[in-house]
């Protein structure tokens, strides 16, 4: 304790020697913070705070081992000072032991008892593992220790938890227990007049809430402790006790007051209705009573809205629209009480056509209707909007209107039966009425505003989509595209054009094309997980592989930040007594933990550095140790993965009867799953393939089994495959521009994936063993890697042939598959280089051991020189192949563009010279990506040549 | 037509139709945790009849003595949901809040170039209380108006005397 006593006097002095350390530190000068910690060791060598920082130092300079000795020291004194017990938990958070920070304080509190400090830190710490029961017990020492309501309040939630969350959440009567318990503590509370905060009341609520004591709740919410505590508390509260408390009456009154006040509530309308038709079904039980029918009364509410209020809004005539679809639902009078369905929509569009929402709320009605009625409805919508084929707008307004009108045809499947000439035709139009608009109405646009007549040109280009597909070449597609590229040079913020022309350029192979608009959107922060699949889940196999690097660098960075950070948020809402947002954010960690993008982009990341590694091979496998990949562990959480995708940003008006979200939402994230079920386990086996050789894990295996984990693995790679050809997988349907590109689900099937690391896997396994076999299996992996390289020349012929026709339809396919021609003989390839190194080591040292395990059946293994000879042969059998594809890729041609495009745009009014540098400058984005990859894919090869020669 | 609800969590996977506007800053998970985490009553959204994010706002009341009051951080529309009075109907909803926490007043920082935004928090009742010098930096620093309404506590409306001189942020009690 002597040095404590030390610290206690000099704190400040000690403060002050210690601050360089804290600033190196801060500003990453990880190595500088390390010296001045051991300087000031010198000094005073049971400083116990500089020891922990010593720690730190080593932990970011990743010297592991020594932090980690470091550190634990420091714990085994079991400090109480602030300051180092900061340092230390930090240091614990970092390494993801949560469990110590708990054990710390723990030890911090024994010997204070009572400290307020020390025992909120460690609740929190208990928080941070999610140890509820524990938290409670905390909780209570604090409240005892200083009796303020928050930690009174803490002890609540964490019974509450343990109800709700924790281990015996599951066991109906002990939820009861505890939610039992959760109210009692804070009736006490309230009866000694203790109630403070809004957040007390609203966990008050909660607490009733989850035990159905629905009633209870209404009392105290319409109460006056809850209107002076929480006079925030939602209005929507009360709609929620009501419908629970079958209140429909009471329920239906307070929402016409609410409307009366607030006319455009889409939540008070929905609401609204709902309690009419409970109405409905109570007043048909009591009829006699002579009560007007509710639906009526509603209908009259509605219209009477409509009929007082000076400024129209949407919402009165939306919910009269809803009204009209729920009692056709109910197969009731609808057009009796409420009026034509028909009819209603015109005037909606009369009113409401020139904003831009119109058409997502006309949608929202369409689904309820026959498609023959949906479109002459929109017909009727195009006349009334008063454009013809010979007219053009008058004024943004009318332009507008007409807009709407011509998503909702698309909406309604107009345009899916027209032939080919007439799609032309309206592509025309629409070229026409984006540029008029534009010179029109948008001459003063701000660099920020999108253009009044851009969702013109977006439409187009979902036409020219259609026509491609029809037709199967890219003609149109890339008229789109140059007319998109038009766009976005007049409104440079319009981020629907750049996703659509990302997903065109992905489409066409173009990875510039797409950098570019990826970068263009300026993706960042959460945005990384919810929108990066427009871009990452399609670089890989994509062609390139040192580009796809750093946006998964930019990607991973943010997630490890947020995965770092994630347990702090939910410390914050103790910190603040936030109980309303606790399980929310609780729930958000998790999903961001589990994102699907998360967990692909680090296991693309992983193999996408295996295969570009260039260096010696002792560099090589200090590249791969760092990566520090388990085989024998699965680390990915698979039936929590999670869909974080907003596939909802990328805007559509395609046909709603072809459509299904959800559907298409789940197919898609299925298959991801499955792609990186084959990548994750590609990764772990070709691990296990290095590991046999160069690992520490075989080494600790008992003898005879180094190899279990390889043959684990093995198993489930050739047992995985075996499932995904019986889960017979459609690729995901491609009828519209917005659907997601094809998975790499199929690709992966198609091509010898599985028999190439099968085989490898055979491989390494005779090579260490010596089997009798081993001279076949060289042999057939030999004819694997001829296979691979065939399918690579191959391919690149194909392309080039495609080039007569078409160069850029089957682009994408031909990159892919040459893509993962080359990722195969790479990782073939380091794998030759690290088998080659062990075993030119041992047979220069095989003389010193003699061989003692003699098989069984008296065979001999072979010996290891001529393994040696084996493996060799192989490594020249593969530099030769590696040089054929080198030469085919030489002869790769860059894509030739579809049809001479000087016609484009030739009814527009644009100067030759921007027509020119326009389509100039998107061809040239097609060549420079065809330029920077074929080098790119060829240093790769030399690479390789280089890493097998040696 | 919309929803008011308070924004959650998953609401940040979901709010790129509006963040994607090039005014609309899309800041650290952090920045969002702790508006969650503090003032949850003070980051609403509005939701259209589809379900989709039409615009959000999102605040905070902070303050002492007669200092004590709301104040606007972001306020943010969707392209599709303009023209509509969505962000009157946030602001009031901030208003309301801020009412019902007794604070003087509510206030907001806004780039001196926005005139747009300027006109529309002036025909809500907002003055120009003063200006701050470089407030926004960036390639090239820009000047803050801070705008300011008078609730009803205030009965003098001494919160809405506005400065005669510009200010520099360093120079004022944010407190």
């Amino acid at each position: 304790m002597a040095h404590q006593q030390q610290q206690g006097m000099d704190s400040a002095l000690f403060e002050r020697r210690l601050r360089p350390v804290y600033d190196n530190l801060e500003v990453g000068n990880n190595r500088k913070a390390l010296q001045e910690s051991e300087k000031l060791l010198k000094k005073h060598p049971t400083l116990l705070c500089a020891r922990a920082l010593k720690g730190l130092s080593l932990l970011r300079l990743g010297r592991y081992d020594e932090s980690h000795g470091c550190l634990q020291t420091v714990a085994e004194e079991k400090p109480t000072d602030d300051s180092t017990l900061q340092v230390l938990s930090f240091c614990y958070r970092e390494m993801e032991q949560l469990d110590k920070i708990v054990e710390l304080y723990q030890h911090a509190v024994k010997q204070n008892p009572g400290n307020e400090e020390l025992l909120a830190h460690l609740f929190i710490s208990h928080v941070r593992v999610e140890d509820y029961k524990a938290q409670q017990a905390v909780a209570l020492q604090l409240y005892k220790a200083q009796p303020k309501n928050a930690y009174y309040f803490w002890s609540v939630i964490s019974v509450v938890f343990q109800g709700i969350r924790g281990p015996e959440s599951a066991q109906p009567e002990k939820r009861k227990i505890y939610l039992g318990l959760a109210q009692r503590m804070v009736d006490k509370h309230i009866k000694e007049g203790k109630l403070e905060t809004e957040q007390e009341a609203f966990l008050y609520l909660h607490i009733l809430k989850l035990q159905s004591k629905y009633q209870e709740a209404w009392e105290f919410l319409t109460g006056e402790l809850c209107a002076k505590l929480y006079p925030g508390a939602p209005v929507s509260m009360k709609f929620e006790l009501l419908k629970e408390l079958g209140n429909w009456r009471e329920l239906n009154e307070l929402l016409q007051q609410l409307l009366d006040a607030d006319r455009d509530r889409w939540d008070f309308y929905k609401e609204y209705i709902q309690s009419s038709f409970e109405l409905l079904k109570l007043t048909s039980k009591a009829e006699e009573n002579g009560e007007r029918d509710s639906l009526a009364k509603c209908q009259e509410f509605l219209q009477g809205i409509i009929d007082s209020s000076e400024r129209k809004k949407r919402g009165p005539y939306l919910a009269r629209l809803e009204l009209h679809q729920r009692m056709r639902a109910d197969q009731l009078p609808a057009e009796k009480l409420v009026g034509d369905f028909d009819e209603m929509i015109i005037e909606y569009f009369r009113l409401f056509g020139d904003k831009s929402c119109c058409t997502h709320d006309i949608a929202l009605f369409l689904p309820s209707i026959s498609m023959k009625q949906r479109q002459a409805l929109a017909s009727k919508l195009l006349l009334e909007s008063g454009v013809t084929s010979t007219s053009l707008p008058k004024n943004k307004e009318q332009m507008q209107k007409h807009l709407c009108a011509l998503q909702i045809s698309r909406m309604c499947g107009s345009h899916m039966e027209l032939p080919v000439d007439h799609l032309l035709a309206f592509y025309t139009a629409l070229k026409l009425h984006y540029e008029h608009g534009r010179s029109t109405f948008g001459k003063k646009l701000l660099s920020t505003e999108m253009g009044p007549s851009d969702a013109y040109a977006l439409l187009a280009a979902n036409v020219m989509y259609d026509l491609s597909r029809r037709e199967n070449k890219s003609d149109y597609l890339f008229e789109a595209l140059c007319l998109l590229q038009y766009v976005l040079r007049n409104s440079t913020s319009n981020f629907h054009v750049k996703l659509l022309s990302l997903k065109i350029y992905h489409l066409f192979g173009c990875q510039v094309g797409a950098q570019e608009m990826y970068e263009y959107l300026d993706i960042k922060q959460i945005q990384l997980d919810s929108m990066g699949y427009v871009h990452c889940q399609l670089l890989p196999l994509g062609g390139r592989f040192s580009g796809t690097r750093n946006v998964y660098d930019a990607t991973l960075k943010f997630f490890t930040n947020s995965y770092k950070e994630r347990l702090e948020y939910i410390a914050l809402t103790y910190r603040f007594c936030t109980f309303s947002k606790m399980e929310e954010f609780m729930n958000f960690k998790e999903r961001l933990t589990n994102s699907l993008q998360y967990v692909a982009c680090s296991v693309e990341a992983q193999i996408c550095d295996l295969v570009s590694c260039y260096g010696n091979i002792q560099q090589n496998l200090t590249a791969y140790s760092a990566m520090s990949i388990e085989p024998a562990e699965d680390r990915i959480a698979w039936h929590e993965l999670s869909d974080n995708r907003d596939l909802e940003a990328v805007i559509r008006w395609d046909p709603l009867h072809e459509v299904d979200a959800a559907e298409e939402r789940k197919e898609s994230f299925d298959q991801e799953v499955e792609v990186l079920q084959v990548r994750s386990l590609m990764l772990r086996l070709f691990a296990s393939f290095v590991d046999l050789y160069h690992g520490t894990s075989s080494k600790d295996a008992p003898a005879g089994k180094e190899t279990a984990t390889l043959e684990l693995l093995r198993e489930s790679w050739t047992g995985l495959f075996q499932r995904l050809r019986l889960m017979n997988y459609k690729p995901l349907a491609q009828k519209f521009l917005v659907n997601l590109l094809p998975t790499r689900l199929h690709l992966l099937l198609e091509l010898p994936y599985e028999r190439f690391f099968d085989d490898l896997a055979q491989l390494v396994l005779d090579l260490q063993s010596g089997s009798g076999k081993l001279a076949e299996q060289c042999k057939r992996v030999g004819d694997n890697v001829i296979t691979v390289m065939e399918l690579c020349v191959q391919t690149i012929n194909e392309s080039n042939e495609c080039n007569g026709m078409d160069g850029l339809w089957k682009r994408r396919q031909h990159q892919q598959k040459v893509a993962a021609s080359l990722e195969m003989l790479s990782l073939y390839a380091f794998l030759l280089s690290v088998l080659n190194d062990k075993l030119q080591v041992s047979s220069k040292t095989k003389t010193k051991k003699r061989q003692v395990d003699n098989k069984v059946d008296g065979t001999q293994p072979i010996s290891e020189k001529e393994r040696s000879q084996m493996l060799q042969e192989l490594v020249r059998q593969l530099k030769h192949k590696l040089e054929s594809c080198d030469a085919a890729i030489r002869t790769w041609k860059a894509p030739v563009l579809p049809r001479d495009l000087s016609s484009f745009m030739s009814d527009m009014s644009l100067k030759p010279e921007v027509e020119a540098t326009l389509i100039g400058d998107v061809s040239a984005t097609f060549k420079d990506s065809h330029e920077l990859m074929v080098p790119e894919l060829r240093n790769l090869l030399k690479d390789k040549i280089r890493m097998v020669a040696k | 037509m919309t929803t008011l609800r308070p924004f959650t969590c998953d609401d940040l996977f979901k709010f790129n139709n509006v963040n994607f506007d090039p005014l609309t800053e899309t800041y650290g998970l952090s920045f969002y945790t702790q508006y969650l985490a503090k003032w949850p009553e003070y980051f609403q959204l509005a939701e259209s009849p589809s379900g989709q994010i039409m615009g959000y706002i999102m605040g905070k009341v902070e303050g002492h003595l007669d200092n004590w009051h709301g104040h606007v951080t972001a306020l943010t529309v969707s392209p599709d949901y303009r023209r509509l009075g969505l962000a009157a109907l946030l602001m009031s909803f901030l208003e309301d809040i801020s009412e019902k926490k007794r604070a003087y007043f509510v206030d907001l920082f806004v780039r001196k170039s926005n005139q747009v935004a300027i006109n529309m928090y002036t025909n809500l009742g907002y003055i120009i209380y003063r200006t701050i010098l470089e407030y926004y930096s960036g390639d090239q620093d820009e000047d803050a108006y801070d705008m300011r309404k008078a609730l009803s506590r205030d009965v003098n409306k001494k919160s809405v005397i506005p400065y005669t001189q510009p200010v520099r942020l360093e120079d004022i009690d944010m407190n």
